[in-house]
């Protein structure tokens, strides 16, 4: 029996109440037509019907707007595939970057660079605008260290 | 007064044609007059608008019925709060609504731009000029409020009785100044971009409003879900609707841009980034309203659709080519030195923040104008709904929120391997322990387990972070934990606030997980004296509850409620039946506890046989959702208060700019 009530939960699911009072799955609406929808699914389900032959004979009946979800057939597939797939290929290119951010982080200051001398140097204010020495370097590293043990 | 309130904004829509002169002319010529001109203009549009506003609640306060607005959305019996509100129940008033939040923005901007900013002001006097006109053409010809009928009826048709729920006085405005205030960092980006003054000055006015704007937004959002909870009779919050999905995506965008605008801040990198999603943010606004306000999509909100969709195609399509013209011609100007310390370090956390962020607004934008396409490319209509959603929501939801606790235990620029492990070790112990205690409990859901376990590892990576900070801030001061907690939080408001925006959104996410994952409900058909349970809930049908009111007759049913034996109260769930005639609504009641909620639903009732049939829903945790809610609206106050510390680093920065030019 609970398995029964399941798949009817999980057919009612996959469809969207055509009531039009709101935009809700016949499983969420609360409305007289879900009422409606629900009890005839468990007909057809009592009447030995399989959940696939239940929603086939809605698509069939009511198109395949009825259907809470895309498929994952054809053209609906790129619904569910387009966002990962996006969010896949932003993300590599978001790795390349920062690896090659990193190595112009790990280069010197860039000598002369002005203004842009402050990209390394961001929270000093006024950072140096001259190309810092080899010892102003060490300065950097020691201090550096000591942020990252005393933090 | 009719008459008068057409004037007002015919008037208006002058005014803001010679704003829109003015201000360019002004720019080009560097003539300091006409900008001033202009912005008089633009003051003179605002109390123009206002006057129009003031002529329209007029008009529906003393019941002009001859007035097709008054006549459709409101009605004699209507009471008070909902005649101020009956101004956005409809298309024109909202959009006048629209309007009067743009114009009062853009008096509010200029007022306290007289002496900032003044390079840029003519320029963001021009865009919010551009913007206000397309609105005044919107409401001097498309969507009139001020169309008198043919005859005059005795009464009006009132409100949608959906509609009539506090929450419309709250919920459109917070909706609405989250929008419209979007307006203003994308003009201020816009003059960046067109003078090429892109220094610190535009992005910390830009900043500034992008958080009011966000905060709005979510605000109005969550008022949304509540509204919905209470009002919609379904059990639910979020429905995935399009109209919901249109203001959640832009939200998504500007918390992308205030993560990201950090890094700038910092690094003075990003700069091409944070100018986009300024303008995406505004243009998704815009394209909201018009998924609202044209019907393209069917929803739940399109009672206010009409045939202004077109115009709002027009002007979406012309504001997204300029402002993404202007970007690709500024882009030499934006070349910054791009430079990361570390792979492990705040930045790239913030950058794989980004990402999630911008591609959650990408799948919801992409649900939900899917229809749309496959009706494009296939001929065939089909439907995207919850379903869809949460399936793909939640991988990303889960990610981000495995973000937000990893962040704050990372440090800027590089984090040290070592300090690492010591700041994480507790929080993944107590990931670790809350799994173990779900799995004790009987809890085999695998989503609602991983949900709660990086839950417990965000809060405790978020109240360590606190407990390490006032720790350090003791070492120095002296001071006992308290104070020292207090003024940590007192001196980093933006720092804290925001971890306190995290924990509010950590506990809405424990909201979200505990009502989809462990739901409960029951159906019953009941005599009196009949009792059905859901849960530990048992509830007994006492008897026929009638209540008589000028706006609506309401009839339910007096259910009393067990908990194991005892009876916990008593909830009276039923329809309201307007006397203005509209559809009658169903009013649902509910017992809230902090575990969970007892929601009831009268579906049913046949006076004749005494059969009452009632819907029960149990929502664990559902409470949360609005605990987390107002935990978060506290954090984005506290982040927004003004920062002394942050006042004095910029004055430093200043004057050491002056000392190194002086040198």
């Amino acid at each position: 029996m609970p398995s029964d009530l399941a798949l009817q939960r999980q057919i009612e699911e996959q469809f969207m109440c055509y009531c039009g009072c709101a935009n809700l799955t016949v499983r969420a609406c609360s409305c007289g037509t879900a009422d409606q929808i629900r009890a005839d699914i468990a007909r057809r389900l009592e009447a030995g019907e399989s959940a696939s032959q239940v929603v086939a004979a809605y698509v069939e009946q009511h198109g395949e707007k009825i259907r809470s979800a895309p498929t994952t057939e054809g053209f609906s597939l790129l619904a569910w595939t387009m966002p990962f797939i996006l969010l896949f290929v932003a993300g590599a290119v978001l790795v390349l970057l920062i690896r090659r951010w990193k190595t112009a982080g790990l280069r010197p200051l860039a000598a002369g660079a002005g203004s842009g001398g402050a990209a390394g140097l961001a929270s000093v204010p006024g950072g140096s605008t001259a190309p810092p020495s080899e010892a102003d370097r060490r300065i950097l590293e020691r201090v550096r260290r000591e942020i990252d043990e005393a933090h | 007064m009719a008459e008068f309130g057409t004037l007002c904004l015919f008037v208006a829509l002058a005014a803001s044609g010679w704003a829109i002169v003015a201000s360019y002319n002004g720019w080009r010529a560097g003539s300091g007059e006409l900008v001033l001109s202009a912005e008089r203009a633009a003051y003179a549009v605002c109390g123009l608008v206002v006057l129009a506003v003031g002529a329209l609640e007029y008009c529906i306060f003393t019941n002009q019925f001859d007035l097709e607005y008054v006549a459709s959305y409101s009605n004699r019996a209507l009471p008070v709060p909902y005649k101020v509100a009956a101004l956005w129940a409809g298309q024109a008033g909202s959009i006048l609504f629209w309007l009067l939040i743009l114009v009062g923005y853009a008096a509010t901007i200029i007022a306290l731009n007289r002496r900032r900013n003044r390079p840029l002001m003519p320029l963001v006097v021009l865009t919010l000029s551009v913007v206000s006109s397309f609105f005044l053409i919107l409401v001097n010809f498309m969507a009139r409020p001020f169309v008198r009928l043919a005859f005059t009826p005795v009464d009006g048709n009132g409100m949608n009785p959906q509609l009539q729920n506090p929450f419309m006085s709250i919920h459109p405005p917070c909706l609405y100044l989250g929008y419209v205030g979007l307006t203003i960092p994308f003009a201020f980006a816009l003059a960046a971009l067109v003078t090429g003054r892109l220094n610190d000055t535009w992005f910390r006015t830009t900043r500034r409003w992008t958080i009011f704007a966000w905060f709005f937004l979510g605000t109005g959002i969550l008022l949304g879900g509540w509204w919905a909870y209470v009002e919609l009779g379904w059990g639910g919050y979020w429905a995935w609707d399009p109209v919901e999905n249109a203001s959640l995506i832009p939200w998504l965008t500007c918390t992308a841009f205030l993560h990201s605008v950090m890094i700038e801040e910092r690094k003075k990198m990003l700069r091409v980034w944070n100018l986009a999603l300024v303008i995406l943010s505004f243009l998704l606004a815009i394209l909201g309203t018009f998924i609202t306000r044209s019907g393209v999509i069917s929803s739940v909100h399109s009672f206010t659709k009409s045939e202004i969709g077109p115009v709002f195609a027009v002007f979406l399509g012309l504001a997204t080519t300029v402002s993404l013209g202007l970007l690709f011609y500024r882009l030499p100007d934006l070349k910054s030195e791009h430079r990361l310390d570390s792979f492990v370090s705040r930045e790239s956390s913030f950058l794989f923040n980004n990402l999630l962020l911008v591609g959650a607004a990408f799948a919801v934008l992409w649900g939900t104008i899917f229809p749309i396409l496959s009706e494009a490319v296939r001929g065939v209509k089909i439907t995207v709904g919850a379903p869809f959603f949460n399936e793909v929501m939640v991988p990303i939801a889960l990610g981000l929120i495995t973000l937000a606790g990893i962040c704050p235990v990372i440090a800027w620029r590089r984090a040290s391997p070592r300090r690492l492990v010591e700041k994480i070790l507790g929080p993944v112990m107590t990931m670790v322990g809350t799994v173990a205690a779900l799995l004790i409990f009987g809890i085999r859901d695998i989503y609602a387990i991983i949900a709660f376990a990086l839950s417990a590892f965000v809060i405790a990576t978020t109240l360590m972070e606190f407990w390490w900070g006032a720790r350090s801030r003791q070492k120095v001061t002296g001071q006992k934990f308290g104070a020292a907690l207090v003024s940590l939080f007192d001196r980093n408001k933006r720092r804290y606030g925001g971890f306190v925006v995290h924990l509010g959104f950590i506990l809405i996410m424990i909201g979200v997980t505990g009502s989809t994952a462990f739901r409960q409900e029951a159906t019953a058909t009941l005599q009196r004296g009949e009792s059905f349970s859901v849960g530990r809930y048992t509830m007994k049908f006492e008897d026929h509850y009638n209540r008589d009111t000028p706006n609506h007759e309401f009839a339910g049913a007096r259910v009393a409620v067990y908990n194991d034996q005892e009876r916990v109260g008593e909830l009276i769930p039923g329809h309201n039946f307007y006397k203005a005639g509209q559809d009658p609504s169903t009013e649902v009641a509910i017992h809230y506890t902090l575990r969970d909620d007892l929601y009831l639903i009268l579906t049913g009732s046949d006076v004749q046989t005494g059969q009452y049939t009632f819907k029960a829903y149990l929502n664990p945790l559902i409470n949360w959702i609005w605990i987390g809610g107002a935990i978060l609206i506290l954090g984005s106050w506290f982040a927004m208060l003004p920062d002394l510390r942050e006042r004095k680093r910029t004055v430093e920065a200043r004057l050491a700019a002056v000392e190194a030019h002086a040198v």
